[in-house]
């Protein structure tokens, strides 16, 4: 377990690092001055320059790499081009608002995605059963933006029950403002995610309601609700954090569309805010701490299924 | 005594279950009774619905199953009614593959206590101290450790004890053992038929046994129940059933048995034909297009009626009495005499790492550690042991399939290079195990068979077809089969196609992966045939990979046994097969379960452990399970290799005379 | 002997009703779609500033929006995008990560290192950044999002053609092959391929709805074709200020983006239930 554990976090790092990498490499060997990108078409040669100055644009390469890399293993992701501010503490509020929606989204994703996909498959065939499938059908494939359009439309145009879009510290408006504001984000986020999670759930239960063990602990004369709960769940419940992992990808795109939609200000929205307006320091931190965020969301995945899963937990032979 | 009535009690199950094709006819009528203390063995090949039996007793047969039956009784009760609350109790269960049988996420000790917190109310507590107990009394080591175990930690053997400590845990009446051995090799096998010995002669628990192995049933149980395409066709004591069947399918069934015990005999007498459609049963005798003896009347249905202390179903039971199963067709011709040496294999060795990565030490398994044979033209050679010895890759190095480390190889007199010339691939072929997946599913038959007669230049266009066609009446099919499509095919003729691709390049060397073991009885007979008649005209030689002693003992020329990646023995077939042999030799024949030879009971070799116990360094490989085991010398030495006669060799300390007096494993006291 | 003569005719496949079903609604999308030009009842970027968010009517079916631009034309001449961006992205996944993942499998040893190593790293990022990253410092316009959303899927078709293969390489009818002597492209385009599309292809069809997904996301932030261009996720974004006072602006595009997505998605069903190797052969053994 303990070189389980040192092999992953050896490999987060290379993550990490490949990542600053690609992130520096493609912004600045694609075609075009950087400097350009940012001043628009119409600047002037001596404003490029300055700006190429201001920023060491002048240097050799590896040595604007290692100036920002340094930097960022110091916590100092330079200076946000368009806020006049530091891009760390803005990075890091936004990273705070943002972990909220992401954390209320995966709690409710795996809670309510998994008890529906289990009930699908210990009634398989039933109406419930049936309805669900189709939903999941349906709700998969409806894009987040999309759903972002219904639920304003409906909750905030014609109901009027919920704000549209903004947010409210809690400072400010107290629980219920803040709640408010983040109950339209956090339903579009979770709907497909929890079509997807509960449809594999239920697949993943139907196989080991299938399977031998399952049909051993029967002939041992337990009652069902023991044999599904202490067999079958365990064993259903592995392949689920695997795909609640590459949920967390796709919840990471969803922030970055809901967020704009809603105008909520988390790294979602600042980073198409960094990028519409090349603040490349921004642009290129965000993305940075999104990786970080990701790799670590499953680490967490990849730790929590070795506990789960004793046959890499527990290694060796007993007799 | 005889009129108590039976523990189980099961008149006309019938069984039906509803697929696309239409109601599929599981079971037709089966009846069949166990008197308390008795063990009733269920035999059948693939197909026959043994093991629906299993769990329309238990209750557990899905919702698409439509049941029905006169009588399904156990103690008095109708198990319809009852089963929910007899199994794990009254009933214990024990299911084909310990692996899939135990929950990978659960300890063995929960597992096993299980029941006993369900139906006797023990506390956790209690119920964990018993389960330790009652694995120890299965006869597993350090029971307290584990029961704290994993599955994944135990090898095939112990989860299979454990299995069986789980049903014994209420200490039920009635066993039921669905091929309970079938997942396990020969010597671990032998260990758990010993335990379920000791357990009915102990407890006096009742068995139902469910195994197409009859060497299992008639060790095990005293009356014997056959069932062919669903229906009960004989049943009645074992050992009088055996010795003399009465049913025609019973009879074909031992006809076609390659027996150790037997040696070398002719030809066996395969069954012709394949099971019939279940989804339309015929009303009468279901084994008639198949039987020899067919006449009229046959297409009545046929009752089961009491004949020489039996039942048998089968109206002319009776009248047939005398008539002999009509004997294969002779050898096709004489066999064409040994030649020269054709393959010389000198210190081949191949090696595994397990697992890889930076961190984690990698440990090597010597698959094959320095092996040399030779073979002669048209001789067989078999080669036996157990999963995992490395005989499989043995034959994939033989054929440069896989690279070696190390070691010779000489085809015909000259070397083989790593890479062989088209030569050596246009003569040395290979069958494999599983019909399934030797041939490509999107391949017909006459593609599959075409390919290497064009890879080989040997024919081409209505040349090729007509060659197409030639092979395929050598492996006796008719040119329809040309379009098919594997799936079209039962098993036993996919397997003849495989036969036929590999021969199609005219192969002087034939590699057999098990080319046989995949096969219910009566179909591996005639591929047996096949094979030898290929041999007998053709000069085929063959390196004759199997686990199963009695098909190598009924085709071998000689025999090598394998253990841990190195020949132990090697010897004429005659010569293995009888003492003085290796005593791991001994201990694998020991181990086989033969028909009609209860009283070798006297000759049991028992090993300790299975192949993956600990590893020895230096030393013998064998060492630390060898029931002769010598001490420091075997431990530490590596033992010399002794000749025991002309042509056969044993790698051991123990001077020859003295193996030569370990009693014949494999004679039937009479 | 039945039980061969029964396979030896096999019933027909039925095809899934599912596959139909999709497979029909795509194929009137993608026929409006290239009808489009043609049949459109009005110029989708003329403007006609009298005629602005005009509600549905029979002679403007979606109504209009903000520019008095008719919406049905315009929903219209963006049906192509969608479709492009789906389809084109995962040809072009499928073309870059179905060779990768082969010649990792058929290269055991350092180029299969590389290249898994490469995916394992390319993973590891979220999509939706990938995407970001490759559009953020380039000109967006329909072909970069198109290859970046490519890109971003090559890994899964990497990874899935490589174990894919690995599978069908230790398949005793590869062994026999390779016991003939065969090639390596005889046996990749002989043994292999023949048995590997069916997953293959299942997967695609499945990727297909993502491609859709992902793109329409980009466009809608802005980072895909770029106005006047009427695709679907960006007609969404740009309807967003009038979704009080004119909601067919937006809900018109994203209704049809719904359909075409089900419908997409439907078929992939549907060609599971037809090619997955765990159901072939039902009704034999």
């Amino acid at each position: 377990m303990a070189g389980f554990l040192l092999r992953r976090l050896g490999s987060l790092a290379f993550v990490l690092w490949a990542m600053t990498v690609l992130v520096f490499a493609i912004v600045h060997l694609l075609p075009g001055s950087v400097a350009h990108m940012i001043l628009g078409e119409y600047a002037t040669n001596e404003a490029i320059a300055t700006l190429e100055a201001k920023l060491g644009l002048n240097d050799p390469l590896p040595v604007q790499y290692w100036r920002w890399f340094s930097g960022l293993l110091g916590g100092d992701f330079g200076q946000s081009l368009t806020m006049e501010r530091p891009a760390g503490p803005v990075i890091l509020e936004a990273l705070g608002r943002s972990a909220v929606l992401a954390g209320v989204s995966i709690v409710l994703v795996a809670v309510i995605g998994v008890s529906l996909g289990i009930h699908s498959a210990v009634h398989k065939g039933s109406a419930t059963d049936r309805a669900l499938t189709l939903g999941q059908y349906f709700f998969i494939a409806v894009p987040e933006f999309f759903w972002c359009i219904l639920v304003i439309l409906f909750f905030a145009v014609w109901l009027g029950w919920l704000p549209a879009t903004g947010y409210t510290p809690i400072a400010d408006g107290g629980v219920t403002g803040w709640a408010k504001h983040l109950v339209l984000p956090v339903s579009t986020l979770v709907l497909g995610l929890i079509a997807h999670v509960s449809r594999l759930t239920r697949s993943s239960m139907l196989e080991a309601i299938e399977s031998r063990y399952v049909l051993a602990a029967r002939a041992k004369g337990l009652p069902e609700r023991l044999v599904l709960r202490r067999h079958a769940l365990p064993n259903a419940l592995l392949p689920t954090i695997t795909v609640l992992a590459v949920d967390i990808g796709i919840l990471i795109g969803g922030i970055v569309v809901v967020e704009s939609v809603f105008a909520y200000p988390g790294l979602g929205r600042m980073l198409v805010y960094a990028i519409d307006n090349q603040d490349l320091p921004l642009m290129m931190g965000g993305m940075i701490v999104i990786t970080a965020v990701y790799a670590l969301a499953n680490l967490a995945a990849d730790i929590l299924y070795a506990v789960l899963n004793p046959r890499i937990r527990v290694g060796g032979t007993a007799a | 005594m005889a009129d108590a009535p039976p523990l189980l009690d099961v008149r006309g199950l019938s069984l039906g279950y509803a697929t696309a094709r239409g109601t599929v006819r599981a079971l037709d009528g089966v009846t069949l009774a166990i008197r308390r203390g008795a063990a009733m063995g269920l035999v059948g090949e693939s197909g026959s619905g043994k093991s629906s039996v299993v769990l329309a007793l238990l209750g557990l047969l899905g919702k698409e199953a439509a049941l029905a039956a006169d009588r399904l009784d156990f103690a008095g009760e109708d198990l319809r009614v009852a089963a929910p609350r007899l199994r794990g109790l009254r009933i214990g269960t024990v299911f084909q593959d310990p692996a899939a049988a135990l929950n990978p996420a659960l300890r063995i000790g929960l597992q096993v206590a299980e029941p006993l917190v369900q139906h006797r109310g023990l506390s956790a507590r209690a119920a964990h101290g018993r389960a330790v107990e009652l694995l120890a009394e299965m006869g597993i080591p350090r029971a307290a450790a584990v029961a704290q175990a994993y599955p994944h930690q135990l090898s095939g053997g112990m989860k299979q004890r454990a299995v069986i400590a789980t049903a014994l845990a209420c200490e039920p009446e009635l066993l039921l053992l669905d091929e309970p051995t079938t997942a396990l090799d020969v010597t671990v096998e032998a260990q758990i038929l010993d335990l379920l010995e000791r357990l009915r002669a102990e407890r006096g628990v009742s068995m139902l046994l469910v195994s197409h192995n009859l060497g299992i049933v008639d060790r095990l149980c005293d009356g014997l129940t056959v069932l062919y395409a669903g229906r009960v066709v004989e049943s009645g004591a074992t050992e009088a059933l055996l010795a003399a069947p009465r049913h025609p399918y019973t009879r074909g069934l031992l006809a076609a048995l390659p027996r150790a015990d037997r040696g070398r005999i002719g030809r066996l007498a395969p069954i012709p034909g394949s099971l019939p459609d279940l989804t339309r049963p015929d009303p009468g005798c279901n084994f008639r297009p198949r039987c020899p003896f067919a006449a009229a009347g046959c297409e009545a249905p046929q009752a089961l009626h009491p004949l020489d202390a039996r039942h048998v179903a089968c109206h002319r039971a009776e009248m047939l009495h005398d008539a002999a199963w009509p004997a294969p067709d002779a050898a096709a011709a004489d066999r064409v005499p040994l030649g020269g040496t054709l393959l010389e294999v000198a210190d081949l060795a191949r090696g595994f790492r397990l697992g890889r990565g930076l961190f984690r030490r990698q440990a090597e398994v010597r698959a094959v550690d320095g092996v040399s044979f030779s073979l002669r033209r048209g001789e067989v050679l078999g080669l036996v042991g157990e999963s995992g010895c490395g005989k499989s890759t043995l034959g994939r190095l033989v054929l440069r399939l896989i690279a070696a480390d190390r070691g010779s190889i000489r085809f015909d007199g000259s070397p083989v290079p790593a890479m062989p010339p088209d030569g050596f691939r246009r003569r040395a072929q290979i069958v494999f195990q599983n019909p399934d997946t030797s041939l490509n599913p999107r391949q017909t038959v006459d593609v599959a068979l075409r390919r290497p007669l064009e890879r080989f230049g040997l024919a081409h266009g209505a040349a090729a077809t007509r060659e197409v066609e030639r092979l395929l009446d050598l492996v006796r099919l008719t040119p329809a089969y040309r379009p098919r499509y594997p799936h079209q095919m039962s098993g036993g003729e996919k397997q003849r196609i495989g036969i036929a691709r590999a021969l199609a390049s005219r192969p002087d060397f034939l590699v057999c992966d098990e080319a046989v073991s995949a096969l219910d009885v009566s179909v591996q007979a005639a591929v047996l045939n096949l094979l030898e008649d290929l041999r007998d005209t053709l000069g085929v030689a063959y390196l004759f990979i199997s686990h199963d002693i009695g098909v190598v003992s009924h085709i071998a020329d000689r025999i090598a046994v394998m253990y841990r990646g190195a020949i132990v023995e090697e010897g004429p077939a005659a010569a293995v097969l009888a003492p003085p042999y290796h005593p791991y030799t001994g201990a694998l024949l020991s181990a086989v379960p033969v028909v009609g030879a209860r009283g070798r009971a006297a000759a049991r070799t028992r090993l300790k452990g299975d192949v993956s116990s600990a590893p020895t360094e230096g030393g013998c490989r064998f060492a630390h399970r060898c029931p002769a085991e010598r001490g420091t010398v075997c431990r530490t030495q590596a033992p010399p290799v002794q000749q025991a006669g002309p042509g056969h060799a044993i790698a051991c300390h123990i001077p020859v005379a003295e193996l030569a007096r370990a009693p014949a494993a494999l004679a039937v006291a009479e | 002997m039945s039980g061969a003569a029964g396979a030896a005719t096999p019933a027909r496949r039925r095809l899934p009703r599912t596959l139909v079903i999709g497979l029909v609604i795509v194929g009137v999308i993608a026929l409006l779609a290239a009808l489009g030009p043609w049949i459109a009842p009005h110029d989708p970027d003329a403007f006609a500033m009298r005629m602005r968010l005009r509600p549905p009517s029979l002679a403007r079916p979606f109504g209009t929006d903000e520019f008095g631009r008719d919406v049905f034309s315009r929903v219209l001449a963006g049906a192509h995008y969608s479709l492009l961006m789906g389809f084109g992205a995962t040809a072009i996944s499928l073309a870059i990560g179905v060779p990768l993942g082969l010649l990792a499998a058929l290269h055991r040893g350092w180029v299969e290192e590389v290249i898994m190593r490469g995916v394992d790293l390319m993973i590891s990022l979220p999509p939706v950044l990938l995407g970001l990253l490759i559009l953020a410092v380039t000109e967006p316009g329909l072909f970069k999002t198109i290859l970046a959303v490519g890109l971003v899927y090559v890994p899964i078709m990497t990874r899935l053609a490589r174990a894919v293969a690995l599978e069908l390489l230790a398949e005793n009818f590869v062994e026999a092959a390779r016991a003939r002597g065969e090639g390596a492209w005889h046996i990749l385009a002989r043994e292999i391929m023949p048995n590997a599309w069916p997953p293959l292809i299942v997967e695609t069809a499945l990727r297909i709805t993502f491609a859709i997904l992902l793109g329409s996301a980009l466009s809608f932030l802005g980072l895909g074709p770029q106005p006047p261009a009427s695709e679907w996720g960006l007609m969404i974004a740009e309807s967003r200020p009038f979704i009080a006072e004119a909601p067919w602006i937006g809900l018109a595009p994203g209704l049809c983006l719904c359909l075409l997505l089900i419908a997409v998605n439907v078929a992939g069903e549907g060609l599971r239930d037809l090619l997955d190797p765990r159901l072939r052969g039902r009704g034999h053994g």
